[in-house]
């Protein structure tokens, strides 16, 4: 396994991305303590502080924008800068083409877990079923690079790939209902309930807080079954863009 | 004026510029009313928050222009970096002026409720020049455009939350709300406001001063030449 | 990094720190928009300030804002701190102190009401930073006055030596054509003459039959060429220098340095080298063996003296391990400028013992015609 010598270089290109530091990691924590300073100490009907809705939107939100920085690496790696560099290596493309999600991913992960160790010891805002929080958080990681590289490979100018990737994570906040309350129209209803990974993974986490197991894990699957679907999505589509552009 | 001509053609040059500049103001018209917050539609409660995003996406050119080292052939040219920042602005701010006339006509023309639409045009018009004078402040803090930008819509997303253009300001703590009022974001939500309140005149001047004021000030900072 | 060691750098951040102060005030001392807007309007000169630099009247404006703008509150005292400042800062510290004492004394007598019992201090406190500032921004002008001139001076120096170096390589060449001419004048006038009239009393001499006559003839051929003979033997005696020149000082230099096991190689036709090029491998000859004697710890020196049709190369190479503290006196930086000076170039290199190389090109009888012919 050649390719694990790279994860350690593929870590450390990551963490060294500042912009991407500051704008998934330092602007969220900055959000939420701003939420906590404005919604100090106010509770809901049933108990919850007020502060726990915008928490888990806010950690997962950010979770649709992970992708960003695993798409940026797979478009240098495999198709521009060095792509004619990593065809000369002894490795098999496909399996780094692996490790770098793989790593995008639990870079993403990370930031998310970070944000929520923020909110639990600093801001003292207490999450359930924390395994559970990690597992949605993945998962959403995951959605969302196997996303941004469906754009990736399914567009030709990569611009364009990146005005899609922020409207499929601005687009899915606005359908979430985070802004302003969407129309009552039928499209609106199911993207704002079972069609937006967003709010299915927000009913995950919040049905597993009100013990509704099965509910929870319920949307839990839908999200799993759309990821496996757009990862097979992927697989395709990205096999053609790279056996093309070797022509 | 031919940096005013080029301005205006290079800003509608690329198509994100031109489906921002156009299609996205009219998206705006027809966003949903709130039941009782925000005082005006949604669309025009976030309209500020547009126009700040379209203003650094306008003057990056001229953060373009000192990174290719067009500024330096100007510094050469028989043409004032005055007279260059000038019709860049005015460029600018006829687009910003034509995008809040579409937003605040449009909805008069589709019977969207805005009590006085020519008042809340002069509060944009305002708050335009104020964003463009903000974001020429930013640009002059950076070389590069797509980190003035990432950074930037962080800095938007703050300013947004704390003049109270996300969130109503009731909900916030007194200190916040004092806070709140060093904002440009806050004078226009306060302006918004005024405009469904029908308050005194002389307290919409007020505001509008204070957005004047602001733009001033970020005028005099962002106008710096810098040559690399 | 040069930025933060800029006076002017504080001096901006201590504006905007005032402004940041208002804001502060502003917003823990429930204050009026009037209040609001007089710190922006000091922003706006604050802003100024930084992009301009304001005349020193631009303080009135201040000082306006503060005392027109009713009704007062504690924010238009801070707020004085300001001209305080500007005013100590463009060297106007007694309008300055002024304004600190005139407005204490009227805090002192309750005429104005402050909130803010230790607003004095604040504003010695700004006083004293402006001037501070003042004498700063004084001092980094002078300096630089003095640096510039100082530049100034070594770069006059630094032209006047090399004038010097080429004066004294043409003062050689002069000296050596006079002696040839001197040599030139000695041989005509004295031995050129009697060898003459020699030759022209040995050809008399044949067609004189009376041997009488001939024997007079023969003594003054005689006394001519025993004359000629003197002088030549003076001119000789004159030209030969009595101290020791080219290669043969080199010789005597070393074997005159007892320090260390001491090596001279040399090759090549000698008298190719002219006399101002002696001087200089002379020169460095002595600086390289002065430095091992007195600062190398070498055990072996190997001197090598090349002279090819085109170039003179002298090499001293030591044994003696490098310091790493060690850089270039003042000795070699001299003769570098002057082998520069005849065309020529001195280089040092640390690595395995201490090696100095010197290069100097011989001039070509006729090189310099050739070229431009070939040109």
């Amino acid at each position: 396994m050649r390719v694990l010598s790279t994860v350690k270089f593929t870590l450390l290109r990551m963490l060294r991305n500042f912009i991407v530091l500051l704008l998934l990691l330092i602007v969220p924590i900055v959000l939420i303590s701003l939420f906590s300073l404005i919604l100090s100490g106010a509770v809901t009907d049933t108990g919850e502080p007020y502060l726990k809705q915008p928490a888990v939107s806010l950690v997962l939100c950010f979770q649709l924008f992970g992708g960003s920085t695993v798409m940026y690496m797979i478009h240098s790696e495999l198709f521009t800068e060095h792509r004619a560099r990593m065809q000369m290596l002894p490795i098999s493309l496909t399996m780094y083409a692996f490790s770098i999600m793989l790593c995008g991913v639990v870079y993403s992960v990370m930031l998310g877990v970070i944000l929520m160790t923020f909110t639990q010891f600093v801001l003292g805002l207490i999450w359930e079923h924390w395994l559970w929080t990690i597992y949605l958080i993945t998962l959403m990681a995951i959605l969302s690079s196997v996303v941004y590289l469906v754009f990736m490979f399914a567009v030709k100018v990569y611009k364009t790939a990146e005005r899609l990737s922020e409207v499929y994570g601005i687009g899915f906040i606005l359908l979430a209902g985070l802004f302003f309350p969407m129309p009552d129209h039928a499209f609106f209803r199911f993207m704002g309930s079972y069609g937006n990974p967003l709010t299915l993974s927000t009913i995950a986490i919040h049905e597993m807080s009100m013990n509704n197991t099965s509910k929870a894990w319920f949307a839990a699957n839908i999200l799993l079954a759309a990821t496996i679907i757009l990862f097979l999505v992927m697989m395709v589509v990205g096999r053609r863009r790279f056996m093309r552009d070797r022509v | 004026m031919t940096v005013f001509k080029f301005s205006l053609k290079r800003s509608f040059s690329n198509k994100t510029n031109l489906l921002l500049l156009t299609l996205f103001p009219i998206a705006f018209i027809f966003f949903p009313e709130g039941e009782y917050w925000p005082v005006l539609p949604y669309g025009y409660q976030y309209f500020g928050i547009v126009l700040l995003f379209i203003s650094i996406r306008l003057t990056t050119i001229i953060l373009v222009d000192r990174a290719k080292g067009v500024v330096k052939r100007l510094a050469v040219a028989p043409i004032s970096y005055g007279s260059y920042l000038c019709q860049n602005l005015l460029a600018f701010s006829v687009i910003l002026v034509m995008q809040c006339a579409i937003v605040v006509y449009g909805g008069v023309l589709l019977g969207v409720e805005l009590y006085q639409p020519h008042w809340l045009m002069l509060l944009y018009v305002s708050f335009s020049f104020t964003s463009l004078a903000i974001a020429l402040a930013w640009i002059s803090i950076f070389r590069s455009k797509e980190s003035a930008f990432l950074i930037y819509m962080s800095l938007v997303t703050l300013l947004a939350i704390l003049g109270g253009l996300l969130m109503p300001l009731q909900i916030f703590p007194e200190a916040l709300i004092r806070i709140a009022v060093l904002f440009p974001t806050y004078w226009l939500n306060q302006g918004m406001s005024w405009i469904a309140s029908e308050g005194s005149v002389g307290d919409f001047i007020l505001i509008n001063g204070v957005l004047w004021l602001y733009t001033i000030i970020f005028m005099i900072l962002g106008s710096t030449r810098k040559i690399h | 990094m040069k930025a933060i060691k800029e006076p002017t750098l504080y001096i901006h951040g201590w504006r905007f720190l005032q402004i940041g102060l208002l804001m502060h005030v502003w917003i823990v001392g429930d204050l009026g928009f009037r209040a609001f807007i007089l710190i922006l309007l000091l922003l706006i000169l604050t802003s100024l300030r930084w992009r301009f630099r304001l005349p020193v009247w631009s303080v009135l404006l201040d000082v306006l804002l503060c005392l027109l703008l009713f009704p007062y509150t504690d924010i238009h005292y801070v707020a004085l701190a300001i001209p305080m400042f500007e005013l100590a800062l463009r060297g106007k510290w007694m309008l300055s102190l002024l304004l600190v004492a005139g407005f204490s004394l009227l805090h002192a007598l309750h005429v104005i009401d402050s909130t803010i019992d230790l607003i004095f201090w604040y504003h010695l406190h700004a006083f004293l930073f402006g001037c501070f500032s003042w004498l700063t921004i004084k001092s980094q002008q002078s300096y630089k006055r003095e640096a510039d001139e100082q530049r100034k001076a070594r770069a006059e120096l630094e032209r006047i030596k090399m004038d010097l170096l080429e004066a004294n390589h043409s003062a050689i060449h002069h000296a050596e054509l006079m002696e040839r001419y001197r040599i030139s004048r000695q041989l005509h006038d004295h031995l050129g003459h009697d060898l003459t009239g020699a030759l022209l009393a040995t050809q008399a001499y044949e067609y004189v039959k009376d041997s009488e006559e001939g024997d007079k003839l023969l003594a003054e051929v005689r006394q001519r060429l025993e004359r000629s003979t003197v002088s030549l033997r003076e001119a000789v005696h004159n030209v030969t220098p009595t101290a020791m020149i080219g290669v043969e000082r080199l010789d005597y230099i070393i074997s005159s340095f007892q320090h260390k096991d001491i090596a001279f190689y040399k090759s090549g036709d000698m008298l190719l080298v002219s006399a101002y090029m002696w001087g200089l491998l002379e020169a460095c000859l002595k600086e390289a063996l002065t430095n091992v004697a007195r600062h190398s710890d070498a055990t072996k020196v190997k001197v090598d003296l090349q002279v090819t049709e085109s170039i003179v190369r002298l090499s001293i190479h030591d044994n003696g391990s490098v310091t790493a503290g060690s850089h270039e006196g003042s000795g070699l930086r001299g003769l570098k400028l002057r082998a520069r000076s005849i065309g020529g170039s001195l280089s040092v290199n640390r690595q395995d013992g201490f090696l100095v190389v010197c290069v100097i090109p011989l001039e070509k009888v006729g090189g310099a015609d050739e070229a431009t012919n070939r040109r």
